[in-house]
C-alpha cells in the first residue's frame, strides 16, 4: 500500500508535482529541489515546501525580482 | 452573497475573516477530531460515512483521485482510501498548517502516507490544474471560507467531467421542539465543552455562530448550481443538523 515508501522523508511526491499549478495565475511551476521551492514565473513568486508540504499561499511565498 | 463577511456574529471584511478562522483552527488542531466526537456525540462519524459512501471510490484496480478540502487532519481522506481500491489516492488540502501537521502524523501512523499528499492553501484559489480529480469533498469546512462562491467555482474547475462535488455542512434544524433543544445545546454546551477539552471556549463559540450564519440549504444548493454543477441535491440528516450537498460536473 505504501507505494512511495522509497522516497526520502520530507520530499514531495512527483505525482503531486505534475498537477500543481500557481494558485494565482494557474500557470506552471518549476520545482527547485535544492531550495525546496515551487517557482511561478507568471506570478513572480516562489512557494516554499516545508517538510514535504507545498505551501501554496501568496502570503507565504518569496517574491522574485 | 450576504454570508461572506461574518466571523460568527461579528461583521468582518472578507479579507479579515481568514486570519480569524486560522486562529480558531490553530488553537484547536490537536484535539479537533476528539472535539468532533464529543460535540456531535459521535454523530460526525455516520455523517462522514454517508459522504464516503456517496464518493463511492472504485474497489477495483481503476485509478481514483480525491481532493479533500479543509480536511487537514486526514479523517475523510483516510476513510475514502480505505473504502477504495489499490489505486485510490487522496490530496488533503487545508489552509491551516497545524491541522495538516496533525494529518501527516496520523497518515504516517496509519500507513496512509504513501497514498495521501498534503498541500497547504486557500480553497478560493486551488493550486491544481483543471480536470484532475474524480471527487472533491469538503466536510464542515465551506462555512469557514470567506468567499464561498469562489471556492465552489474552483471545485468545478479541478473536477474531471463526470466528477462529483460533495459537501457535508451544518444545516438548519427545523423539527419543532428539537430546534429549541439544539439551540440551547449549541450555545451553552458546546462552548463549555470546548473550554474543558481544548481550553478555548471562544473558538467553539465561533463555530456555533458560524453555523447560524451559513446559507439555508436551498440557497447553498443554488450557489452550487451557479458554479456549473448539475443534478445538484441535498439530503438533510439527523433532523437537519447537517446536510450532505452534492453535484456533478457533467
Amino acid at each position: 500500500m505504501n507505494i512511495s515508501a522509497d522516497r526520502p522523508a520530507g520530499s514531495v511526491d512527483p505525482k503531486l508535482l505534475e498537477i500543481l499549478v500557481c494558485p494565482l495565475t494557474k500557470g506552471p511551476l518549476e520545482y527547485d529541489a535544492g531550495k525546496q521551492e515551487l517557482i511561478s514565473r507568471s506570478a513572480k513568486l516562489a512557494y516554499p515546501i516545508r517538510d514535504g508540504i507545498p505551501i501554496m499561499l501568496a502570503d507565504e511565498a518569496r517574491a522574485l525580482d | 452573497m450576504t454570508n461572506e463577511n461574518h466571523f460568527g456574529f461579528r461583521e468582518v471584511d472578507p479579507g479579515d475573516k481568514q486570519p480569524l478562522v486560522n486562529r480558531v483552527f490553530s488553537s484547536v488542531a490537536g484535539r479537533y477530531d476528539l472535539m468532533n466526537d464529543l460535540m456531535s456525540a459521535g454523530l460526525h462519524r455516520p455523517w462522514k460515512s454517508a459522504m464516503v459512501t456517496a464518493v463511492n471510490p472504485p474497489r477495483g484496480p481503476h485509478p481514483f483521485a480525491l481532493l479533500d478540502v479543509a480536511g487537514g487532519t486526514g479523517d475523510v481522506a483516510f476513510r475514502v482510501i480505505d473504502a477504495g481500491g489499490p489505486q485510490t489516492r487522496a490530496t488533503v488540502y487545508d489552509i491551516n498548517a497545524e491541522m495538516l501537521e496533525v494529518g501527516r502524523q496520523r497518515a504516517a501512523k496509519s500507513g496512509h502516507d504513501g497514498v495521501v499528499d498534503f498541500v497547504e492553501g486557500n480553497a478560493e484559489k486551488l493550486p491544481f490544474a483543471d480536470k484532475k480529480f474524480d471527487a472533491y469533498t469538503i466536510a464542515f469546512g465551506i462555512r469557514n471560507v470567506p468567499r464561498i462562491q469562489d471556492a465552489l467555482n474552483e471545485a468545478y474547475r479541478v473536477l474531471k467531467p463526470g466528477g462529483r462535488f460533495l459537501c457535508l455542512e451544518f444545516s438548519t434544524v427545523d423539527v419543532p421542539g428539537f430546534d429549541k433543544i439544539y439551540e440551547a445545546y449549541s450555545f451553552n454546551v458546546i462552548p463549555a465543552m470546548g473550554r474543558a477539552v481544548t481550553g478555548d471556549a471562544e473558538s467553539y463559540r465561533y463555530l456555533v455562530e458560524s453555523i447560524r450564519k451559513f446559507p439555508r440549504p436551498q440557497a447553498f444548493a443554488d450557489m452550487i448550481s451557479a458554479a456549473g454543477f448539475r443534478r445538484v441535491k441535498f439530503t438533510p440528516m439527523t433532523g437537519g443538523i447537517v446536510a450532505l450537498h452534492s453535484g456533478w460536473r457533467l
